[in-house]
């Protein structure tokens, strides 16, 4: 008799969700798939308030890049007023988002996925965390906090506080970066350069050994979509879309974030409350598309700064025109962190940054605001509509984590068929579960972002008979939360 | 005696924010450092690390009267989640950057996280209590040793 397994909760994401597994009759994986158990509705909560309070309010969309719906609030609202900010605020922003950036993938790598990579996807579950890190290699988990440390302190310095730093608004910034800000950021830098790069250097080594996960924890053509500047270079703050397939080929150049509507579409799935995103012109769902850090490196013609340039070219070196491995977001991310390490020592040698100007002002121009900035996730766009009194009559949130829906569900089906099989009990290892539950760390999903909840955040899976029984549930304890 | 105080909780989840209404009451004069987060991180190991007296102070929705607690090892091993308890903040601490300080937590007893800045009268009294008793032994160090 065919049956479903469920993985609930899935542990080391941020959110809610669980993974079920559907079993033949001979007991063999049918398919799998990642559903998200979470609903929000900031998009209707914001109704009826002033655009000028969404960066505030939409910050709180989540707790671990609220510096990127800020971002993308803020650039919107700059939309509505019709102004371009000024250069200060231009500099402060980006900051912020190199500092996001960097401590979101810290946080990614060194605490919730080198537990796997460090000790092994089947060390047992009592050991594979943090604590598990601290008896086999002290050093480099010390480095980890360290280096999301440095991250958090820029948002600190810059925003005034660490989670939902409320600097930012329509039209600019309002605090001055000062010289003794820069002068402590720079106290950072070498130390946070040794510890990425150290992170890197190990990190290739480690990745490298592997090989099943490479090529079944999420391998498969896509496309893939980012933001790049003019020259097509690696962009986080402001530029233009870009799109390439899986083998690298251009299939859309120059698209404005604005009109992000006129070539995405949303499609919707019964088993998951997150939305699936698709290119338009491909139709659903030969047009869905990844972002984030492995989308990003694999639609950007260079990084722009030296230590990085290096790296990405090594990087492409691993694909047929563009890399396709999801476990090789987890590379991407270190890469981009040593990236995001050089723009910030760069930033504070720019003049521009400690400009008095911090704000344009402007009253209501227009009806309608779309920003968009990369988050550490991937590609973020905020999207608002607002009446004469510029109070919000709709909003259209499009997150990263959701435009990787559809490759979060391959990723697990993939894993699945390839590493479960029951054995002669019908159980099934817990290190080949978890290796579903790597399949999706890989993408660093944000769930509380995508469904715009409150309380727990691990997995569940189960599996299901094929007359839809469930059979078997397997859950981690919860524990409480103060988030 | 370098005194770090860290307040958790979410002020805008009523009683949740209890913690942060006691580090009000103290006010900046207190001759600690205070900290005001949503959750433990790790990051925090980094910070209490220089202090020589760290008290987390947190909302308890599961305990009818105040109390102070030494700050003991974690028992079990921690849940894989990305949020973390003064136990292992500590333990981390203690073992990465040489924390040698006393670590206490206060939990204070509160009744309702329904959304909203306010307190619930009886965790707005038991937030004032909190506030005493750490003033209190502030003035008496010695007592912290005893504890």
């Amino acid at each position: 008799m065919s049956r479903t397994v469920l993985i609930q909760p899935v542990t080391r994401i941020e959110g809610h969700a669980k993974i079920s597994i559907q079993l033949d009759d001979a007991g063999q994986v049918e398919s799998a798939r990642f559903h998200v158990t979470e609903f929000r509705g900031f998009e209707k909560l914001c109704e009826g308030r002033p655009f000028q309070e969404m960066p505030g309010l939409m910050s709180r969309v989540c707790g671990i890049c609220p510096v990127s719906h800020v971002l993308a609030s803020s650039k919107a609202g700059d939309m509505l007023l019709g102004v371009q900010i000024p250069p200060a605020a231009e500099q402060q922003r980006r900051l912020m988002n190199y500092a996001q950036i960097l401590q979101s993938h810290a946080l990614s790598f060194f605490h919730l996925s080198s537990p796997d990579l460090l000790l092994g996807m089947d060390a047992p579950p009592a050991e594979r965390n943090i604590f598990g890190l601290l008896q086999h290699d002290a050093d480099f988990l010390r480095r980890g906090i360290r280096l999301r440390q440095f991250g958090q302190r820029v948002i600190e310095l810059v925003g005034g506080k660490k989670i939902h730093p409320g600097w930012s608004g329509p039209g600019g910034v309002q605090r001055r970066f000062t010289f003794a800000q820069r002068d402590e950021i720079l106290s950072w830098i070498p130390e946070a350069m040794d510890s990425v790069s150290l992170a890197l250097e190990r990190g290739k080594r480690v990745l490298d050994s592997f090989r099943p996960e490479i090529e079944f924890l999420g391998n498969f053509p896509s496309l893939f979509l980012g933001t790049v500047n003019s020259h097509g270079g690696l962009e986080y703050y402001d530029g233009l879309i870009r799109i390439v397939d899986g083998r690298g080929n251009s299939i859309a150049e120059n698209l404005d974030p604005k009109r992000y509507a006129t070539y995405l579409g949303e499609a919707s799935e019964d088993f998951s409350f997150v939305k699936f995103p698709y290119y338009l012109p491909f139709g659903y769902p030969q047009g869905h598309y990844r972002v984030g850090p492995l989308a990003r490196l694999n639609v950007a013609a260079f990084a722009g700064t030296p230590r990085a340039d290096r790296e990405l070219r090594e990087f492409k070196q691993r694909g047929q025109g563009a890399v396709c491995e999801s476990f090789h977001y987890h590379l991407a991310r270190l890469i981009e962190m040593l990236h995001c390490v050089e723009r910030i020592e760069e930033l504070m040698a720019h003049p521009d940054l400690f400009g008095e100007t911090l704000q344009a002002h402007a009253s209501l121009n227009r009806r309608e605001g779309v920003g968009s900035c990369e988050a550490p996730r991937g590609t973020l766009f905020h999207h608002y509509w607002v009446d004469p009194d510029g109070l919000m009559t709709r909003a259209n949130l499009l997150i990263a984590t959701t435009q990787n829906n559809r490759a979060m569900n391959l990723a697990v089906d993939q894993a699945a068929r390839r590493f479960l099989e029951p054995s002669a009990s019908g159980e099934f290892e817990e290190g080949k579960l978890n290796r579903l539950e790597a399949a999706i760390r890989c993408y660093d999903p944000c769930l509380s972002c995508s469904t715009h909840a409150l309380g727990q955040m691990p997995v569940v899976v189960e599996m299901f008979a094929v007359n839809g029984d469930l059979v078997r549930r397997i859950a981690r304890p919860a524990v409480s939360e103060n988030a | 005696m370098r005194t770090l105080l860290i307040a958790c909780g979410n002020c805008w989840r009523g009683d949740d924010g209890a913690a942060h209404r006691v580090l009000d009451l103290l006010g900046p004069d207190i001759g600690a450092q205070l900290r005001s987060v949503q959750q433990l991180l790790p990051e925090l190991a980094g910070e209490i690390a220089e202090a020589n007296l760290v008290v987390f102070l947190d909302a308890a929705i599961d305990c009818d009267r105040l109390s102070l607690e030494a700050v003991l090892e974690p028992e079990a091993p921690p849940a894989l989640t990305h949020v973390s308890r003064p136990s292992e903040i500590v333990a981390l601490s203690r073992a990465l950057f040489r924390f040698k300080g006393l670590a206490f937590q206060c939990r204070i007893p509160v009744a309702d996280f329904a959304t909203g800045e306010k307190l619930s009268p009886s965790a707005a009294v038991f937030a004032e209590e909190a506030a005493r008793m750490l003033l209190d032994l502030f003035g008496h160090p010695a007592r912290w040793i005893d504890r």
